[in-house]
């Protein structure tokens, strides 16, 4: 097995077979069963695509609320029934290099060896879950890409493509603005190897002018004009459609049908009948949300551990969120290689195992009542899903707990050789 | 005012010409076995102000109400849609759209939630081969009752007991089509009751205008596409004698021998399945090439997912063919609740499979939105989804004049979408009511009154242990990078 780990050729030809293996499965599943192995969201995708390139607009598709860029990436897929599958491809092409840029970022910033990077790396790389999820055709995997890039060019100090990729991951999917404050807080001086004298002031003035060091000015710089400029031709090409669908979809929704997230029940309780509840706890929702993923956590914890940092603010920002479906998990997933090898999760064995039989039972849980109400008709709202939701989350919270004081402990405590 | 009465019978209860009597202003007989259409044509004149005032812009409004209660059809009445009130309407050409129409449907029908044509009426696909109206509306409504109220205090005005009884009759009905079109400048509202022995007693009034009165019984007819009538008509006031009469017309319309019952699966769940049963596999003629069709009039609590219909293996393996029609645009997502549009109507080609004589099924997957959370119905909702209409549509080859038939009937929704040269085989439901009604579901009030305060309490709850662990990590190591405590740590090492 340790031969195995050793050698990046074997994991990474592994885990190309495994997506290979999965892609030609689907190919069979799809052309002989009237059960679909390809994710409908594909469908929206490729039609979407074929809008596109029929002169159309990708927001002709119902429910395509992406920008109009992955409809472009998919353009091949209007070639032929053979280039329908590129899509499926290119994500899962995408999800091997994310596993690639991890093993980098192990090996360089985190001073790993090849074994134990690989050992890491395929978390994500070997996950079936993760090959399963872009084999299938969504497009969760090619987020992954973008935000493990991003977090490799911050690394190795590539400021201008650590912009672009900011500015270009918000464009695609909005949630990834919350490693803005991150990245930015990160970039200190000392990180930079600029130590300056001036610690001395502490007036406001200089505090500020201090904070504003040039990569830091570069970043903010070279992602707000990407986002800009990538909205602006969006915008120009495709309208209001574009904002409607893109952005402003997910600020309004009342998307209540049954989901992971903790405010699930009490959505569908205040939509049906606006202005009875006596809080409107569902439109302050995204205070705790971004106070944690945006404000707090990036400014404990960024300075200490960048990647881990990420990984923190992904679990509060997807737990914390008004809808969390399973392929959000994916999203943090992602950066669980760089966590876990000074995690307390693998050190304190019990403390894994329960956190991760807790996640998991919460939401087999979860999916039970799920189930029972889809397929049985039963009305398992409350207490039923409420539970089983509201159970998840704390378990969220919990392991997050403890994702942060992990993070703050440093490096030093828990190292698993 | 003008109105037309029709008693179509059996072939073997036709009427001995000698029972029916014919006096200077009547006509009677005993104990006649037939099914009766009754169609009153108003002159403008003729109609209350506020419906005129209404009329007046609409180029083109025809409204459907069919019984839920099934019993049974005759030729040439065989025609059909799905159970409820169908309003197909088609604005004046150069006026908005009319913000009248919604309110007078209200006060005729009583219970219609339609806000606006804008807002509650979904588009139909303009076809210039058999020229359709422009809009739909549908509800689901029992019972004619507000209609009948509204009849007699606008219509019989002067209280007559003719007038009173023979509205009131309208509750019997199994179908009252109403239609005006800017061309004609009139409004006819045709009324069918189904088969039944009834007394005939008749009298025109001086309000009654001209009144004919047939009584017909189905013949062999020489061509597939034709029916044949004979019997005997008379107009009462001018004719002394029933005239006997026989003649023949190409019909749109016609009975096919096999039925169908529609039903859901079960449990029937968020997602659920209808099953329809069909009696038969095989065409009503060999001479011409025909395709067996279901048109849902879906209320919008429930609604097809057209991106469902495209793949081949799926749709065979449910004997479906092609979806061949759906109200588009449809929100795949929204509640029940903040929908205002009625719903959709679908047109589902079917696959009956091949071979030899045989009984099948078909399956029509189908979906729920969310409804409202109800309470003391322990989180349960029961919802009516109305019968299909399912009918062979074959290719007439050339263009025949279907409407010398005095009882042609048009803008039924299936027909503009099939086309003017298409004859319909109705398949006749099984079943006496018309209506699937399925339990769906939703959040039980009774049991959520403290959702809001505990998901307040928990979000409370994660939110300060974040807090917390984020406290301690600033009390011990600050928010810095650490970096010199690792340094330290490795000298000690």
């Amino acid at each position: 097995m340790s031969k195995f780990f050793s050698s990046p050729v074997l994991v990474f030809v592994a885990a190309i077979a495994l997506r290979v293996v999965l892609f030609f499965y689907g190919l069979w599943q799809d052309g002989n069963s009237p059960m679909k192995y390809t994710d409908i969201d594909y469908y929206v995708f490729t039609d979407a695509a074929r809008f596109t390139a029929n002169g159309g607009s990708p927001y002709d598709r119902e429910t395509y609320r992406y920008t109009p860029l992955l409809a472009w990436m998919l353009w091949p897929t209007t070639w032929s029934s053979t280039w329908f599958s590129f899509g499926k491809v290119l994500f899962a092409v995408g999800d091997i290099v994310a596993g690639w840029l991890i093993f980098l970022v192990l090996q360089d910033s985190n001073k790993m060896s090849t074994e134990q990077a690989l050992k890491f790396a395929s978390i994500w790389l070997l996950n079936p879950m993760v090959a399963t999820i872009s084999t299938r055709g969504s497009s969760e995997g090619l987020l992954g890409v973008m935000v493990i890039a991003l977090l490799w060019a911050i690394l190795q100090k590539q400021i201008y493509v650590a912009g672009f990729l900011l500015g270009f991951g918000v464009h695609f999917k909005i949630y990834p603005f919350i490693y803005a404050p991150s990245i930015i807080w990160w970039l200190d001086d000392e990180r930079l190897g600029l130590r300056k004298a001036s610690s001395s002031k502490t007036d406001l003035i200089s505090l500020a002018t201090n904070f504003c060091n040039g990569a830091r000015i570069k970043i903010t710089l070279a992602s707000l004009l990407t986002f800009m400029l990538l909205n602006t031709v969006m915008y120009s090409v495709y309208g209001w459609d574009f904002l409607q669908h893109t952005y402003l979809h997910h600020v309004t929704r009342i998307d209540h049908r049954h989901n992971f997230s903790p405010y699930n029940t009490l959505l569908y309780l205040n939509s049906s009948a606006p202005g009875t509840s006596i809080i409107q706890l569902e439109s302050i929702a995204f205070l705790p949300q971004l106070f944690l993923a945006a404000f707090a956590l990036p400014l404990m914890l960024a300075k200490k551990d960048l990647p881990s940092t990420m990984l923190a603010q992904t679990f509060a920002f997807v737990s914390f969120n008004k809808v969390c479906t399973s392929q959000y998990f994916l999203w943090y997933m992602v950066f669980l290689p760089f966590y876990l090898p000074n995690s307390s999760l693998l050190a304190r064995k019990y403390v894994g195992l329960t956190a991760a039989l807790l996640w998991v039972a919460t939401q087999a849980l979860w999916l039970q009542q799920g189930f029972q109400l889809e397929f049985l008709g039963k009305s398992t709202f409350v207490p039923g899903l409420f539970l089983a939701g509201t159970l998840f989350f704390l378990t969220n919270a919990w392991i997050l707990g403890i994702v942060v004081s992990d993070i703050g402990a440093g490096r030093t405590q828990f190292h698993v050789e | 005012m003008r109105q037309r009465i029709t008693y179509l019978q059996e072939p073997q209860d036709s009427v001995d010409p000698k029972a029916l009597k014919v006096t200077e202003n009547s006509i009677s007989t005993p104990k006649l076995k037939a099914a009766r259409e009754e169609r009153i044509t108003f002159a403008f004149d003729e109609l209350p102000q506020e419906l005129y005032s209404v009329l007046k812009t609409c180029r083109e409004l025809h409204i459907r109400w069919i019984s839920q209660n099934h019993y049974g059809s005759v030729a040439p009445l065989v025609s059909t849609l799905t159970p409820g009130l169908h309003v197909f309407y088609t604005p004046h050409l150069n006026k908005p759209d009319s913000n009248l129409l919604c309110p007078m449907l209200k006060k005729v029908f009583g219970a219609v939630d339609c806000l606006s044509p804008v807002e509650s009426f979904t588009s139909l696909p303009s076809n210039k081969s058999s020229p359709s109206a422009a809009t739909q509306y549908y509800q689901a409504l029992d019972t004619l009752h507000d209609f009948i109220e509204y009849g007699k205090h606008k219509i019989c005005a002067g209280s007559e007991k003719e007038c009173l009884d023979r509205i009131s009759n309208i509750l019997l009905a199994s179908s009252v089509d109403i239609d005006f079109d800017t061309t004609s400048l009139a409004l006819t509202m045709t009324a069918f009751w189904p088969l039944h022995t009834q007394d005939i007693n008749l009298k025109k009034t001086a309000s009654s205008g001209r009144l004919e009165v047939g009584v017909l019984s189905i013949e062999p007819s020489k061509q597939p596409e034709e029916l044949s009538l004979g019997g005997f008509l008379t107009v009462v006031g001018e004719d002394t004698k029933p005239s006997p009469t026989l003649f023949s017309f190409p019909s749109r319309h016609h009975p096919s021998k096999s039925t169908f019952s529609a039903s859901f699966l079960s449990p029937s769940g968020l997602h659920p399945t209808l099953e329809l049963k069909i009696s038969s596999n095989k065409p009503p003629t060999e001479d011409r090439s025909c395709s067996l069709y279901c048109h849902f009039t879906l209320p919008r609590a429930v609604f097809a997912d057209r991106y469902q219909f495209l793949d081949s293996l799926f749709l065979a393996s449910k004997n479906l063919s092609t979806l061949h029609y759906i109200t588009t645009p449809v929100d795949l997502e929204a509640p029940v609740y903040t929908v205002s549009l009625w719903g959709t109507s679908v047109l589902l080609e079917l696959a009956p499979p091949l071979g030899a004589e045989q009984s099948w099924t078909a399956q029509i997957p189908l979906h729920l939105r969310y409804l409202l959370p109800t309470a003391n119905t322990s989180g349960q909702s029961p919802l009516a989804v109305p019968y299909p209409v399912v009918l062979w549509a074959c290719d007439a080859h050339e263009e025949i004049n279907f409407s010398i038939n005095p009882f042609d009937r048009v803008n039924l929704g299936y027909d503009g979408l099939l086309g003017s040269k298409t004859i319909f085989y109705h398949l006749s439901p099984e079943g006496n009511r018309l209506t699937n009604v399925i339990s769906v579901p939703v959040l039980d009030l009774d049991k959520s009154k403290y959702v809001e305060l505990s998901t307040a309490g928990v979000v409370l709850l994660a939110f300060s242990w974040v807090m917390w662990c984020l406290w301690c990590v600033l009390r011990r190591n600050g928010y810095g990078s650490g970096n010199y405590r690792i340094k330290e740590g490795k000298k000690k090492q």
